[in-house]
Parts: C-alpha cells; structure tokens; sequence
C-alpha cells in the first residue's frame, strides 16, 4: 500500500508522542481540526459547499428531500410509473452481451405481460395520488389562517453568551457526562467551546445556517439544522447531554411537547438534560428581541419545567438568574437497573 | 434451568434464526455457533425461516421444530429482523436465549424503503414480546445490550459476535482478477479507500461519497472510493449512483455488489484506509475485518463501533466531508499513526478470535442448558 505525499499543512507525528495514546490520538485529532479550519479559512471548502452537497443527495432521494414538497414527489411516482421490460443487456465480460440479450428475447413475452400489469397498477396509484394532492392543497390553503409557525431562536445578548451567570453550572452539569453532548442553538459555538474547554465532547446544532458558517472556522462540529430534524436522525440513547439555550422559549404547547418525546428517545439513562430559557417578565420587557413578539408560545415558568420533567422520569432542579430574569433547569434521566456483570473481555 | 438427568440424551441447544444466508454476520454466528455447541456436547440444529439454497442442508424450517423436539430443549434466537419465527417462539415453553445482533431502526429508512421502516418497527414489538420469555439476553456489545434492557431483558451478558477472521487473512489468498484490476488503477496513482457493508441508509455510503468528492478536491485528485456489499434498497442505490454520476465520481466510485471471499480479501489487500460513516452500527465486523488485514481504520463513532475497534481506528465525532477527508489524508500519509492504528487492530483482533469468544458463550448457555455431557 502506498500512499500520495503529505500535504505541506500537515505535519507528520513525533515517534515520542505514541508513548501515551491517548494523549498522541488528542493531539492527531486536534491537528485535524486544525487543518479543517485552515481548509475552511482559505475558502478551499466553504461550508456552503458542503451543506449544498446534502441538499444535491437528496434531489436524488425518492420523497426529494426528508419531509420534501409533495409536488416533487408526485413527480418521481409518475416518472417511475412505467416498468420498462427491456433490461439492459450491457456486460463487461465477452459474450456476455449476447448471452443477456438472447434471455431477454426468451422472456420479454413474459415479463412484459407482468411489467404491462404493474405500470397499469403504478398508473392508477399516481392518478390516485394527485387526487389526494388536489384536495390536500385545498385543505392546506382553508387551514393557513391557523397556522402554528414553528419557534425560532430567541436570544438576549446579555444572557446568551460566554459570560452569562448560567454557563459554568450548565458546563459542570454536562462536562463530565459519558456520551456526546449537543447544545442548540449553538449560534458560533460559543457555549461548545466552552464544554469541549472543560474536557466534554460537544457539538452544536442552529437553523441559523448563517452564525454556523462563522462558526464552523472555529469549531468544527456545527450542524446548520434544526433541532427536531436532527434528533429524529440521532441514534435512540445515542446522546450523553442535550443543553437547550434560546430554543424551548417561544415554543407552542405541540412543538415542546414533540421535543420532548424526541429528547426521551435519544438522551441515555443517566444522561443530562440542561434547559435555560428567559422569564416570562423578561419576555415581556422592552428590550426583548423581536422574535419574542413573532413567536408562537411563551416562556414556560421555572416550576412548570421542573414539573413537567419530573413526571417525565427526570430529576430536574433550578436556579434562577440575577433579577429573575432567566432560570436554568437542569435535570438527570433515571437510569435503568444495574446491568449484570458482563463475560464479555 | 432445563436439562435432561443424568442417564438421558445430551441436552440439545437448537437455534432459530430469522434468514440463514453464508455471507452475512447473523448467519456465519449461527453456523459457527451450531460448530461450538456441538463441540461442548449439546446436540444443536438450526431452525430458520428462510434458508439460503447453498445452506440448505445446514438447518430445517422453522415450523418442523416440533418433529424434533425432545424434553429438556434449550433455544437459542438469534435476533436480528422482524420474523415470524419470534411469533413461533413466543407460543413454545422451552428455556429461551435471546441473542440479539440488533436491528436498524425504522427511522433510517424514513423515504427510502416503506416496507423496511415497517418491519424494522415490527422487530422492536418482537423483542419485547420475547423479554417475557427469554432466560436470558446475549448481545453483541454494550450498545445492544442497553437495547435489550430497554426492552425489559433483565438477565445480559456481552458476547461478540462470532466471526471466522480467516476469510479475509491468511485463510483467503486474494482474487487474482481483482487484485489485478485494483493493482492497475493504483499504479495510476492515488489512494484507495474502501468501505464493505449493504447498500442501505444507514451504512450512509452517500456519506462517503461526499467525503471522497471533499478528499479528491482538497488533497488527492486521483483518489477512488471502492463500495464492497449487495443492497436491499434499491431506491438508496439508485439515488447513490445517481448523486455519484452528478459529482462527476463515476470513474472514482466502484459499486461491487456481493462479493467471493477472495475478492473481498483482494479489496483489503489493495486498500489505503477503511473508512465507516455508517448512521448505526450494531457491531461491525468489516471494522475487525480490515485490522486482520492490516487496513487502518477511520470510522464515525455511532452505535458500538468505539467498544468494537477500542483504541484501534481513528473515530470521528462528525462526518462533515471536510473533516472526513483531513482525518483520512492524515492517516494515509502519517506513516506513524497509520502503523499504530494497524498495530493496535492487531492486538484487537485476538481478543475478538474464536478462541476468544468461544468459552464465553459455552458458559453463557450453561447457565441456562447446563454443562454439557
């Protein structure tokens, strides 16, 4: 096996260094993040770029994008409507060719007569379809009026940052926690420099695809999603900490209660679940950001969290911040029973 | 605890297993774990819904169990699918070992393969069906144990799954063809990079691809990425080509389809790095497979790939390509830490070998078969 020259970015390991592993795989890892911002820095690989390398694989999906326009997918039925029973008779092998194009011959009776059946049936479902599409958009545009929009994220300049009274507590809870952690809405990255500072595997994960692009120069680890989204893609008890900060504010009954369950499937036992959110006289107040006014819900009281985490199989507590003006819930899944001692290693 | 007394027959330990195919993890454990039992004196057949055609001396319908059934039976499921075996099961009242290999769960093949996403739910119903029932719970590593007692299996124990390594090693010279082929194209120039695995969602090969398109674009022009596994998810493959052919990776991506062993060993040979995006991993044996060839691996840190590899492959927390592909160019061209992940997969391997694994799950049927006689 032989391998391309190095690039003249990355250097190669000192041999002294493999005499602690772990210490020599932090460093490996450190200097890839390292050449992964200087990528991202000199503009090699925007960030864009790469989100618009997603959104290019799922023009190829069947439903043209997860949750994707019904309209699109319609078309991709009917595109695949027809059963085409002239296979390819292409090979790589010699003769090949010949051989499959003389099976073909022998069976296109037969599989054509199926093939007709099935783009018969195909056919029907699609005209089907579209029926079900006209009255869904009939539906959609008399239900419009009373619409719940989703929340966006709502911050305070003065509480959503490094500084804030509620960091260090929400670090503490999460640094030492088996498992990776995710804080949403991870705006830069602030707060997941601060838990991957304290010794925590952290990422972020912010709709606002804008402050990640910025972000991601600094650390590498953002997601430009939405929070839902990317929890239904996590593994079930795939996370050690979830740090919600600037998401749960504004949310509607429906939207906080489907977090939840989604936050349920993918928080290990034993995992910690950090929630700070404004009070609702902060909400109320002048200085409030505008999205306050726009969003759906308002801020749950800190009691209300503890209440409702509790019934959900949580130990939750809270403190509060300077002047009331915002709460910090934070709360610890139930484990389950202790696991018998194991055979295997 | 079922056993016969001391002047019966040996106890039989008979296995249910929902497909029983050669080339799959679920079916070689089942095989080399029908080879074990019978090795430790329990007489032991295999029982399975579906038989592959080159296996079909090797185990009986499921529904022809009870023409075989003696007293003091011990069963063994090996879990891995929805099947209507579980359903059979759940009815008989012999001990039961649950020995579950995990599933991918439904939402992995959201839009992609409806009937999948609904079997994949029918499998959970499955096994907590069978929690009532089972003696006890086997999994492949903690990852799937943690399932098992989300699913109310209150007796565990953690057994790799059983892997004859060979086939890839030193028991597998490599397909002269292949290693021909992969010999001319790297003389070309370029690294191989290989992944083997189905052609599912949840291997996210789509995932590699954009970490090869990001690898190529950034550090190696000439690059190629080799995709080694059968699919049973067309609609993925079909939007996997498709999405290669719009990159402009046609020439750089091989899709192989299944492959003979000796081609899967001439695809180790010639590779680079193995690199493993998947969305959800339960074990992954092509993970062990690739440091028996002294492959260094380069894997994302889902499922219970980081208890499979320990300290023997690069994890990654994130599979942005940019990320992907820096962490790939290091190990190819880092000749110190590509030596000591492939040193460290080879101090891995043995604790994984039969040898290793097979004392185990003797013991681990003992305590509810008994010693065998």
């Amino acid at each position: 096996m032989t391998a391309t020259p190095a690039s003249p970015e990355m250097a190669e390991s000192e041999p002294a260094a493999v005499t602690d592993p772990q210490a020599y795989v932090a460093q490996v890892m450190a200097e890839i993040e390292e050449e992964v911002r200087l990528r991202r820095t000199s503009g090699d690989l925007p960030p864009k770029l790469e989100r618009e390398l997603d959104e290019l694989f799922l023009a190829h999906s069947p439903v043209a994008g997860r949750g994707g326009d019904l309209t699109e997918a319609l078309r991709m039925v009917d595109a695949a409507t027809f059963v085409d029973p002239v296979v390819p008779v292409d090979s790589e092998r010699a003769a090949g060719a010949v051989v499959k194009k003389g099976m073909r011959t022998v069976l296109l009776w037969y599989v054509g007569w199926i093939t007709h059946q099935v783009s018969q049936f195909a056919s029907a479902v699609s005209r089907t379809l579209h029926i079900v599409e006209g009255r869904l958009k009939e539906l959609e545009r008399k239900v419009e009026v009373q619409r719940v929009p989703s929340a966006g994220v709502v911050e305070l300049p003065a509480v959503h940052g490094a500084e804030a009274w509620w960091v260090d507590p929400a670090v503490d809870a999460v640094k030492s926690t088996p498992g990776r952690i995710v804080h949403a809405a991870s705006g830069d990255g602030w707060l997941v420099r601060k838990i991957i500072a304290a010794g925590g595997d952290a990422y972020g994960v912010d709709p606002r695809t804008n402050l990640v692009d910025q972000g991601v120069l600094t650390v590498s680890d953002l997601r430009g999603e939405d929070l839902a989204d990317h929890l239904r893609a996590v593994a079930p008890a795939g996370l050690g900490a979830i740090v919600l900060s600037g998401v749960v504010d504004g949310m509607a009954s429906g939207e906080r209660e489907q977090l939840l369950r989604l936050i349920a499937v993918t928080l290990a036992p034993g995992g910690v679940l950090v929630v700070h959110s404004l009070s609702r006289s902060s909400w109320d107040s002048a200085d409030a950001p505008y999205e306050a006014d726009l969003a759906p819900g308002r801020p749950l009281r800190a009691d209300t969290w503890r209440q409702l985490l509790d019934q959900n199989g949580y130990q939750a507590t809270v403190s509060s911040g300077p002047g009331e003006a915002d709460y910090l819930v934070t709360a610890v899944r139930a484990t389950l029973p202790p696991s018998e001692p194991t055979l295997a290693r | 605890m079922s056993t016969a007394g001391p002047q019966g027959p040996p106890v039989a330990v008979h296995q249910f297993v929902p497909t029983l195919n050669p080339h799959d993890a679920t079916g070689t454990h089942t095989l080399l774990l029908r080879d074990i039992l019978r090795g430790a004196g329990w007489r032991s057949e295999i029982f399975a819904e579906a038989i592959h055609d080159d296996l079909a001396v090797e185990a009986h319908k499921y529904w022809m169990y009870p023409d075989h059934a003696a007293p003091g039976d011990v069963h063994i499921y090996q879990f891995s699918t929805s099947s209507a075996v579980a359903g059979f099961l759940a009815e008989r009242t012999e001990p039961l070992i649950v020995d579950f290999h995990n599933f991918t769960g439904p939402e992995h093949f959201t839009g992609w393969e409806p009937h999948t996403e609904d079997r994949a739910a029918r499998a959970h119903d499955e096994l907590v069906l069978l929690a009532g029932r089972a003696e006890l719970g086997l999994a492949d590593s903690h990852f799937n144990e943690r399932d098992l007692r989300r699913a109310g299996y209150h007796r565990t124990s953690v057994i790799p799954v059983l892997v004859d390594y060979g086939r890839v090693g030193t028991g597998s010279p490599p397909d002269e063809r292949v290693a021909a082929e992969l010999a001319r194209a790297h003389a070309r120039g370029g690294a191989d990079i290989l992944f083997v695995g189905r052609i599912v969602p949840s291997k996210a090969q789509h995932e590699l691809v954009k970490a090869l398109w990001a690898y190529r674009r950034l550090y190696d022009p000439l690059a190629r990425l080799h995709l080694v596994g059968g699919t049973s998810s067309f609609g993925y493959l079909k939007a996997l080509r498709g999405f290669i052919a719009e990159l402009g990776l046609a020439d750089a991506v091989r899709i192989t389809g299944e492959v003979s062993d000796s081609a899967l060993a001439a695809y180790f040979a010639a590779a680079d790095v193995y690199l493993s995006l998947s969305a959800h991993e339960g074990f992954g044996v092509p993970l062990i497979e690739a440091m028996v060839a002294g492959v260094p691996v380069v894997a994302r840190d889902v499922g219970a790939v980081a208890e499979t590899v320990e300290d023997a492959a690069l994890l990654l927390p994130a599979s942005d390509p940019s990320f992907i592909a820096a962490a790939v160019r290091r190990v190819c061209t880092d000749e110190v830490l590509r030596q000591r992940l492939v040193e460290a997969g080879r101090r891995r391997v043995p604790m994984l070998s039969l040898d290793a694994i097979a004392p185990k799950v003797v013991a681990a049927v003992a305590t509810v078969a008994g010693a065998p006689r």
